[in-house]
């Protein structure tokens, strides 16, 4: 009798789990194989132009800026949501009479390979020829997720790291001086956002990455490496945002002031 | 004697011999130790990380998962961002917003993915040896014993007599399967808790010309992504029980089926090292019972190998050694 209905527990838990298990290969199949029907829903994103993207010919009496690079470029952390775009045009005013005008392409999570694809990308070439002012910032992901590695995976993980790094900057650089040979073209060093990864051999990783930027950038004649790092090392606390990451407002604000004193001759003269 | 006396009768023959409690214990005993292996690697890293970044990363996650989601929304929002990695950006988007609204450390583990990780890595060896234990005694195990020759002069034709160990056979899968599925979600339920059924799990992912192609990714809730996995694992279970039994009625000794399958099993394992330059591989069984890497787009992307390709090379291998079976069986002498 026992044998009996242990007989018939398990034919029914067979079947049931049969018939589960068919439903769930045939679903299996349905999502690798055929397009999925989300597919189609998710393409039409809604397309917000950015910031003045496409601005008429330039303007003999317009100053202006393209900004590129990740989310530092782009503002992120600003409370106020301003950013480089809200306060360079802020510290410039006093230097040129002219109108400044502002484009920001930054995407957050860039990486140098990523703003490589964006200017190789025709669509912003007529942008950065109309541009005086390129301000780029990049590099900050690209060597973000070395921290997590142990101290010798790190120094070999760094050397690949920054080679292809800055072999994609020079290729980057090269395209935006040909297609603006006079713009200026401002590059923000790395800063450590890090109260607790300022060990030795961090500082010692990340100022040569500055260093060896710094090296590039200026090869250019109207180009100029911008240091952040100084100016946010004993200032965390005031210049970085709640996500212990990107600056804040003021922090922002004080790297646009930095950027405005180091240029103001030229914007002055322009 | 109808069919369905017959595979009572075999059912009840291999609850008996107690193969199946001792997969039952297998797994038990498993499972636990990956639970808490995993349990205990989850606080370490929590730990490194507290270390390395101050408490930010494990106690404020939601500080940061915030500015994250604020992040993605702009990247997706961004005009200059590219149109084919949208929708994976989507996806982790609605992932962490997931997280978000219910409050779920993105660290954290919970006993569905656990349960779904846990058959993830067992597919393709854990999975089969077990349905191997099963499998392969069914047929060599009677002619080992001398019973094949009481089963067989009864007036019953061979071949009803091989269907109904065959059907038992998948009886049985089912089951394993299903234990394998309720101890993995009992067990890590008591050291991660058993929750997370509902959290989206990203799928979709194709190959498109030798390339990984998300572009087409979206999310499905755990629970219906776990029935997927389970579901491949109970193919892969018919698949592997019917070449064993195929080998267990060839070689007659289990002993000997059981080294023959497993070492096939296991050579699979580092064969997929050769499969670039060599292009027959492609073809063994072997190698093509990762089904569930499909599903997660894990896998090393090989041109020509997709979910259609594996479950059509594993079908022609379970009919081919189905044919080869019922007609080895039904025209064999038996020497005993």
């Amino acid at each position: 009798m026992l044998k009996k209905s242990i007989w018939f527990t398990i034919l029914t838990v067979s079947l049931l789990g049969l018939i589960l298990f068919s439903i769930g290969f045939y679903q299996a199949i349905n999502v690798t194989i055929a397009s999925s029907p989300q597919s189609s829903t998710n393409s039409p994103l809604p397309q917000t132009p950015g910031e003045s993207t496409k601005l008429p010919s330039k303007r003999v009496n317009s100053f202006q800026v393209l900004i590129l690079g990740d989310s530092i470029a782009k503002g992120t952390g600003d409370e106020k949501g301003k950013g480089f775009s809200g306060y360079l045009p802020e510290s410039f005013k006093n230097d040129t009479s002219k109108e400044i005008l502002v484009n920001n392409a930054g995407i957050d999570g860039l990486e140098s390979l990523g703003l490589l694809e964006q200017v190789q990308n025709r669509s912003l070439d007529k942008t950065i020829t109309e541009s005086d002012l390129i301000l780029i910032s990049i590099g900050g992901n690209d060597i973000k997720s070395l921290l997590s590695l142990n101290d010798l995976a790190k120094e070999d993980a760094f050397n690949t790291r920054q080679d292809s790094y800055l072999n994609t900057l020079r290729e980057t650089l090269k395209i935006l001086r040909t297609n603006s040979p006079n713009s200026l073209i401002i590059f923000l060093g790395l800063y450590n956002p890090y109260e607790k990864a300022n060990s030795i051999e961090n500082t010692r990783l990340l100022n040569t990455w500055n260093y060896n930027t710094q090296q590039l950038v200026e090869e250019d004649g109207k180009g100029i490496f911008i240091p952040t790092y100084d100016l946010l090392k004993f200032n965390l606390a005031r210049y970085i945002a709640r996500d212990g990451l990107h600056p804040n407002s003021a922090g922002y604000q004080a790297l646009s002031n930095r950027i405005s004193k180091s240029v103001e001759t030229i914007i002055a003269g322009s | 004697m109808k069919l369905f006396n017959l595979i009572e009768n075999e059912v009840i023959k291999m609850i008996s011999k107690k193969r199946l409690l001792f997969v039952l214990a297998i797994l038990i005993v498993l499972i636990s130790v990956f639970a808490y292996g995993q349990n205990r690697t989850l606080e370490r890293t929590k730990a490194q990380l507290a270390q390395r970044m101050g408490i930010t990363a494990t106690d404020d996650w939601r500080k940061l998962a915030d500015q994250q989601l604020i992040e993605m929304k702009n990247r997706l929002d961004s005009p200059y961002m590219d149109e084919k990695r949208k929708s994976s950006l989507q996806v982790r988007k609605e992932q962490l917003q997931y997280d978000l609204d219910n409050n779920i450390n993105p660290l954290e583990q919970s006993a569905a993915k656990f349960t779904t990780k846990f058959m993830e890595q067992s597919i393709f060896l854990f999975l089969p040896l077990l349905i191997i234990m099963l499998a392969a005694d069914m047929v060599s195990g009677e002619s080992t014993s001398g019973t094949i020759k009481l089963l067989l002069v009864r007036n019953v034709p061979r071949w009803k007599i091989l269907l109904s160990k065959y059907l038992t056979l998948i009886i049985l899968e089912v089951l394993v399967v299903c234990l394998a599925f309720v101890l993995s979600a009992i067990i890590s339920g008591f050291f991660f808790g058993f929750g997370g059924w509902l959290a989206p799990v990203a799928t979709g992912f194709k190959v498109l010309a030798g390339k990984l192609d998300s572009s087409s990714v979206f999310n499905v809730p755990q629970w219906q992504y776990s029935l997927m996995v389970y579901s491949l694992a109970f193919f892969v279970a018919i698949v592997v029980g019917s070449i064993s039994l195929m080998i267990s009625i060839l070689v007659k000794s289990t002993a000997a089926s059981i080294g023959i399958i497993m070492s096939t099993l296991v050579a699979g394992n580092f064969i997929s090292y050769f499969l670039s330059d060599w292009k027959i591989t492609r073809y063994m069984f072997m190698v093509n019972l990762r089904l569930t890497d499909y599903l997660a787009g894990s896998f090393q992307p090989v041109a020509g190998m997709n979910m259609l390709f594996s479950i059509t090379v594993l079908l022609g291998w379970t009919i081919a050694s189905l044919i080869v079976s019922f007609v080895y069986f039904t025209k064999q002498d038996i020497l005993v």
